[in-house]
């Protein structure tokens, strides 16, 4: 790995944080900061030039140099909100045959998550087969995906800090399972920037049924600027809150309040010299009225073929809603957009992929949702050579229990202690897995992957190193992985 | 790799604890380049010096002085017009109507400044303003946050005394006494007891993954919020090591924390005593006290991890105070509690103690002028920002404690604010003659050489667009309002059916300081705006410039609504086009419009009206029925971009 420039030389201002952090912790001149290389494009200071302090800093959206060269630059996160089941899906345990009827060994120390009933051991509720070149072994409830098994790296040995979806889902996303973290979404914008300054570089899609457990947080930027917080967007007409207002405001009586607007701040600011804040709030306007007309685009599939439809299922069931959010999501990163987080599943219980009450119908129902819209998310970014570029994410916040909810259910009960994910494209391994969890099922026993060790793999596969990458907060400088955290290389095509 | 990291933690931990030893012996010298010892400034005794010039404002005594050295001039003083609207939205949050502007501008006597500033004081809106700043510090929300993100009942209770507090004038000895201690003091009382909500108002979460883990997070939360409120210091750090750039040793975490620990941290009750435990059954009391006089030790947890417990840690004070390093007293016989934060309470307020008047002045300073003397208020510690001008913080500390200036009391805050606005370094303008070459020498205003041009927050905008839009309600106090949440911004919530039923309309017309902070699910439009971040202490908001908040500013139904009243106001009002106009700048930016202005302004009238007539011609249904006024539309929509305009936003 090349490494082009070394943030480490440029952290002796004056604490120990760069100079950029330096002036946000203080809270001074943010207002001064944002949008300044925008502007520096447009030359919108050259008449008043001068090396102020605020003036070396930088829009804290521009795209922004990487800690080191990768192919990644986009990445799309496939939350399944709720807990996949790892051994019915991707972790094939054929000696829970052998184990059916029988309990955990005692020595198997876990919590029972809500106190629920015990039940015995459960085999995949349905059949594993081998895909692609490397023979995988991906289970029926997603037949579609196994068709690219060879571009996945499934991880086998995850495990996370929760049993309770409010904070195992925050733990995912922000690496703490106490609110008031930034999300991963946010690290990765405030190390990268964006690259399109018309849509937000951080947008979140949620699953009709609701949102995640925990809400907000789930996509804050914590203690960074809201600049960096994650943007929720709906898959139909304005994407964006606050895009459009009442409807005689079209665009000619809008074009006109900008008109006049700018007018009146110009006539301000001419009387206030080295107003470099009024300067970026009058160009914020003018971004705003393209991100109007931009923003719509994005979700506006009038350009898409037929065949691109049909290959994501939009406009048939069940397939319709993520296959829409998955076709975005590709819409998204061509136009720049940095990270992407999709919801499958919204709310409680069985509208997620919260199997208590049974896994065939659980799974049978969200795997049906998901599984045709995610292979052709990953066809179609790489017939569009979009792949390479792409870091596709799938996993839940946890996983489930290899024994049943009560004697003879049909559900599982949570499991933090060994699950499975898997990520593609964007710099991937393909056709492999990592690590391995017990002969149950049960727990992570070898390559044991933490989540701070997903979140630093990804933040590598981006371009960003988890120990560089920090934000000097209240005395101390944070980082996405706090002091843990460690970058799995097996998977990585560069290692 | 983790294991590693870990034990590189510990090595450092113990090179910096050796350094730190070093550092604190007897007769040691200053404070070492990598981090600071008990000789670091804001550790030192509070010393009031001879003011650095006679006869002037004592504040400008020490900013003229070092603007002399540096040979620099101030900025001349701000206009009168200027000067009011600046302290108006300074001290209340809100902009001066026109009347009381005219009032204050043909009122040419000398003591018409120190009149308004009295009279702004005493206003019950100085409160609303000013508590807002509190809640921010003591991460104040209405509910616990997580999945069930549970309403705090009564919590408002809390906000309402803050407002009192700063109302009443109450000492702030007092007032961190009863936030701290109100279960314990001698005068112990509904309103006491109430106080002590602030130990409440963060996030609990109902489900941690183990119980008994997450009481040590309630304790980091509790130590973290005092003693980043009350003493400006990250003692919090210290939890898992001796702090790795202050002189807080590991020890002194949990002597902290044991003040809390004592208190009921449990799963129970949303983590608080219930009403009975409060001893108010039945009465709406969100608070705080002990489970009993004696309670089990706490123990040290090496690496801040609960399975290696350390020795037993008594109660006690961060012992780099040295002068005040003294063991607790035990409860009396009778006592119900262990009285610890009662003696923590008396101990941050003792004189001698360097922190509290240091860090609460500072705070005052910050919100004046926007940035404080220390530029990080929640840390004085290595980390922090030192001082622009330190003998001029303890100045005003020692004056909040020892009143010379005045006749005042102790460590009453409205005489504090009063001595600040006086000063002329308050008043100056935002302009600089020199304006160009200072810029290059001190750009981020560490010599306060102008007064720095700030943007309202979250509050004050929509607060501001209310009153100039006439439908301010001013109804104080009580229970919070749900703002209406548009369907879309609803969608991020997991629990959707009767997660959000809005306030009625005069409702939700009040404060913003009113508006229902739920943390799962705040409003858009306020975060948009950098409302505070509501799960830890913020001592300062970001003020960030993005297009989302243009987004917002034009296109949100509230703004919107605002300004179709604010028109409706206008033709209430009666006159002709450009009285309306004029009456429009007036309301907006306390000043008449220039001939261009009125001009342009005339002009939008026209185009948008004549637009309007053509779309309601042209149109049905809703939009007919939307555009049935051209006339009043037209002026709504120049209501509407002046409540965007830079100058609606900025104050200079």
């Amino acid at each position: 790995m090349h490494r082009i420039n070394d943030p480490r030389l440029d952290r002796t201002y004056p604490c120990g944080q760069t100079r950029r952090e330096f002036i946000w912790e203080m809270g001074a001149g943010f207002a001064g900061v944002a949008l300044a290389s925008l502007l520096g494009a447009d030359n919108f200071f050259a008449r008043s030039a001068h090396a102020s302090e605020t003036q070396t800093s930088t829009n804290p959206l521009a795209s922004k140099p990487r800690h080191f060269y990768t192919q990644a630059k986009s990445c799309i996160f496939l939350m399944m909100n709720g807990g996949p089941s790892q051994v019915d899906t991707f972790d094939y345990k054929p000696e829970l045959v052998k184990y059916a009827g029988k309990s955990l060994p005692p020595d198997k120390k876990f919590i029972n998550s809500g106190g629920r009933k015990m039940g015995y051991l459960t085999p995949n509720w349905r059949p594993f087969q081998p895909g692609g070149e490397s023979g995988l072994l991906i289970s029926d409830y997603f037949p579609r995906v196994r068709e690219h098994a060879d571009k996945l790296a499934v991880i086998k040995s995850c495990h996370a800090d929760s049993h309770a979806h409010g904070s195992a889902l925050v733990g995912m996303n922000t690496g703490s399972t106490f609110i008031g973290r930034p999300s991963l979404g946010s690290w990765c914008v405030y190390g990268l920037g964006s690259e399109n300054q018309n849509l937000p570089g951080y947008v979140v899609m949620l699953d009709k049924r609701g949102g995640p457990i925990s809400g907000q947080p789930n996509w804050s930027s914590g203690f960074m600027p809201s600049t960096f917080q994650g943007t929720l967007f709906r898959p139909t007409g304005n994407p964006i809150l606050d895009l459009s207002g009442p409807s005689h405001i079209d665009k000619t009586a809008q074009r006109r309040q900008l008109d006049l607007l700018t007018k009146l701040n110009q006539e301000h600011l001419s009387k206030r010299p080295r107003g470099h804040e009024l300067a970026s709030r009058i160009q914020t306007y003018e971004l705003a009225y393209r991100m109007q007309s931009e923003a719509p685009g994005a979700v506006d599939f009038s350009h898409e073929s037929r065949r691109t439809l049909d290959m994501y299922g939009v406009g048939k069931q069940p397939t319709d809603e993520f296959g829409r959010n998955c076709l975005i999501a590709r819409r998204l990163v061509e136009r720049g957009v940095r990270f992407i987080q999709l919801y499958s599943g919204g709310g409680h219980l069985e509208d997620t992929w919260d199997a208590h009450a049974g896994i065939e119908s659980n799974h049978g129902k969200h795997g049906a949702e998901v599984d045709q819209p995610i292979a052709a998310l990953l066809q179609d970014l790489d017939q569009r050579g979009l792949l390479d570029s792409t870091l596709v994410v799938w996993g839940g916040e946890f996983g489930r229990m290899p024994f049943s909810e009560g004697e003879n259910a049909p559900g599982r009960n949570h499991n933090p202690y060994g699950f499975s994910m898997w990520m593609a494209g964007g710099g991937i391994k393909g056709g492999m897995s990592y690590g391995e969890t017990d002969e149950f099922g049960f727990e992570a026993v070898r390559d044991k992957v933490h989540v701070h060790d997903i979140h630093a793999t990804i933040l590598h596969l981006m371009g960003l190193d988890h120990e560089w990458l920090t934000y000097f907060h209240q005395g101390r400088k944070e980082s996405l992985t706090d002091v843990y955290g460690k970058v799995i290389h097996e998977i990585c095509a560069s290692g | 790799m983790r294991r590693n990291m870990k034990l590189l933690f510990v090595l450092c931990s113990t090179l910096v604890f050796l350094a730190g030893t070093v550092n604190v012996a007897p007769g040691s010298g200053n404070a070492t380049d990598t981090r600071a010892g008990r000789d670091w400034w804001s550790l030192q005794p509070v010393v009031r010096t001879a003011l650095p010039k006679p006869d002037v404002n004592p504040i400008d005594a020490f900013i003229l002085a070092k603007l002399e050295t540096d040979g620099m001039r101030p900025a001349p003083s701000a206009d009168k017009r200027t000067l009011a609207r600046r302290v108006y939205f300074d001290l209340i949050g809100l902009p001066p109507t026109p009347q009381q502007l005219d009032a204050f501008l043909v009122d040419v006597s000398p003591e018409a400044y120190e009149n308004l500033i009295d009279q702004l004081l005493a206003s019950p809106q100085y409160g609303e303003r000013w508590a807002r700043h509190w809640l921010d510090v003591v991460r104040f929300a209405e509910t616990d946050g997580y999945e069930r993100d549970r309403l705090k009942e009564h919590i408002w209770r809390y906000r309402d005394w803050v407002i009192d507090a700063f109302n009443h004038d109450m000492p702030y000895s007092q007032f961190v006494c009863d936030q701290l201690a109100g279960d314990e003091v001698a005068y112990r009382g509904e309103q006491s007891l109430i106080a002590t909500g602030m130990l409440r108002a963060g996030t609990w979460n109902d489900e941690p993954n183990d119980p008994a883990d997450y009481l040590y997070e309630r304790l980091e939360d509790l130590v973290h919020t005092t003693t980043s409120a009350f003493l400006g210091l990250t003692v919090k750090c210290a939890r898992c090591h001796d702090h790795k750039f202050d002189p807080i040793p590991q020890k002194d975490y949990y002597r902290i924390a044991s003040f809390f620990w004592a208190g009921y941290v449990g799963q129970e009750n949303q983590g608080g005593p219930s009403q009975e435990q409060l001893g108010y059954p039945g009465i709406p009391v969100y608070g705080w006290t002990d489970k009993g006089q004696s309670v089990s030790p706490i123990r040290l947890l090496h690496n801040g991890e609960r399975h290696q417990l350390g020795p037993e840690v008594d109660p006690g004070f961060l012992s780099a105070v040295s002068e005040l390093d003294m063991p607790l007293t035990s409860p009396s016989k009778g006592s119900k509690t262990t009285t610890r934060r009662l003696q923590f309470a008396a101990w941050i307020t003792d004189e001698r103690n360097p922190l509290a008047a240091r860090v609460f002045m500072n705070r005052i300073w910050q919100h004046h002028f926007g940035q404080g003397l220390v530029r990080t208020p929640n840390n004085f510690g290595f980390k922090s920002d030192p001082p622009t001008h330190p003998k001029l913080l303890d100045w005003l500390a020692t004056e909040f404690m020892h009143p010379t200036y005045d006749n005042g009391k102790a460590w009453t805050i409205k005489r504090m604010h009063k001595l600040i606005l006086l000063s002329l370094t308050y008043r100056m303008a935002s302009l600089h003659p020199r304006g160009d070459e200072y810029s290059e020498r001190d750009p981020l205003n560490r010599n306060w050489w102008k007064f720095n041009r700030r943007r309202l927050d979250a509050e004050t905008m929509r607060d501001s667009m209310l009153a100039v839009s006439g439908e301010l309600n001013p109804t104080m106090g009580g229970s919070s309002f749900y703002p209406r949440m548009s369907a879309e911004a609803l969608e991020g919530l997991s629990r959707k059916s009767g997660a959000w039923s809005e306030s009625s309309r005069e409702e939700r017309m009040r404060r913003s300081i009113y508006m229902m902070t739920k943390r799962s699910r705040l409003l858009p439009l306020m975060t948009a705006l950098d409302f505070t971040e509501t799960t830890s202490s913020c001592a300062q908001r970001y003020v960030t410039t993005v297009v989302p908040q243009a987004l917002a500013l034009l296109n949100n139904q509230f703004v919107h609504a605002r300004s179709n009243a604010m028109a409706k106001r206008l033709l209430t009002e009666g006159g002709e086009s450009p009285e309306r106009i004029r009456q429009a700048w007036r309301l907006s930016f306390g000043r008449d419009p220039s001939q261009g202005e009125l001009a342009f302004a005339m002009t939008h009238l026209r185009e948008q009206e004549t637009h309007f007539s053509r779309l309601h011609g042209a149109s049905s249904g809703e939009t007919r029925q939307e555009v049935n006024d051209p006339a009043k539309l037209a002026l709504a929509s120049l209501c509407h971009v002046l409540l965007n305009s830079n100058e609606f936003i900025y104050i200079d």
